[in-house]
């Protein structure tokens, strides 16, 4: 299984595409719909949560993903902030204005760089990487070889994917195994 | 297969949902009040007819959200979708 305390994993392919574990990022899912959840989470965070589907908002510390209508996930590198869930977790949950859920364990961050990279994707994946793939910033949660991902556009053919933690390591190898033949 | 266009996502590949049968289907009020037959009418029994249906589905490789679609069973052709809470299209029998 794909250990997160070792994330020097990384391919170099023929096609010049790169697959790397992450490194350590905390992951958040928030949900909630009424005002003071997205006044809260606006100050806390000083990040506006995207409202379109299938797009992300991003500042120099976190970046945010569109999930559902009601559900974004925050991912960040773990040296910048650690105590923002606490933080959301006393002004939200708490006060049962949303639930905050720390999913770091649950998913395994898995960098994609290269030219090819959509192509590798669309190899295994139902999803039209048209749109996506033009708009820096775009998000999406769809099929990767029959397994559920969450795609984040990060910028320029550099794409984050997160994965199940028990299905991180299958994932890996497919992609590593796919992108030489794309 | 077809093309679903969920109403929070876009269009996705059916493969991305799983369906959830026949839509409007409304729980009895008092069902201890109901004979064995009528109960198992509400409970089992579904149209699964050619031709227009109203069925529930779920994004459940998306935003995980369920929703309503008129589907024609006879081409799987997605005339309507319409989400939950919404009432069903009229133009449709």
């Amino acid at each position: 299984m794909l250990d997160i305390l070792h994330p020097n994993i990384s391919n170099n392919n023929k096609n010049n595409i790169n697959i790397n574990l992450s490194e350590e990022k905390i992951k958040i899912n928030i949900r909630g719909k009424n005002k003071e959840f997205f006044t809260k989470v606006g100050k806390i965070l000083s990040i506006i949560l995207p409202s379109e589907s299938n797009t992300s908002s991003s500042n120099e510390n976190y970046d945010v993903l569109w999930l559902s209508p009601d559900e974004w996930m925050i991912y960040f590198d773990e040296n910048k902030n650690t105590n923002i869930f606490d933080q959301l977790y006393k002004d939200i949950s708490s006060l049962n204005f949303g639930s905050i859920t720390d999913v770091s364990s649950q998913l395994i961050c898995i960098n994609i760089k290269g030219e090819n990279i959509f192509e590798l994707l669309s190899s295994g994946s139902p999803f039209n990487f048209e749109k996506f793939k033009n708009n820096v910033g775009s998000s999406t949660q769809t099929i990767v070889n029959h397994i559920d991902v969450i795609l984040h556009h990060k910028s320029k053919n550099n794409v984050n994917l997160f994965v199940r933690r028990s299905f991180s390591e299958h994932l890996y190898e497919w992609l590593v195994d796919s992108s030489n033949f794309v | 297969m077809f093309l679903i266009n969920c109403p929070f996502c876009g269009e996705r590949d059916q493969s991305e949902f799983s369906s959830g049968g026949e839509a409007h289907i409304v729980r009895p009020k008092q069902p201890t009040e109901l004979s064995d037959d009528e109960w198992a009418e509400y409970l089992f029994m579904r149209k699964n007819i050619k031709g227009i249906q109203f069925e529930r589905w779920n994004h459940v490789h998306g935003c995980r959200k369920w929703f309503n679609v008129v589907r024609d069973t006879s081409n799987d052709k997605i005339l309507s979708v319409y989400k939950m809470g919404e009432k069903p299209p009229v133009n449709y029998k």
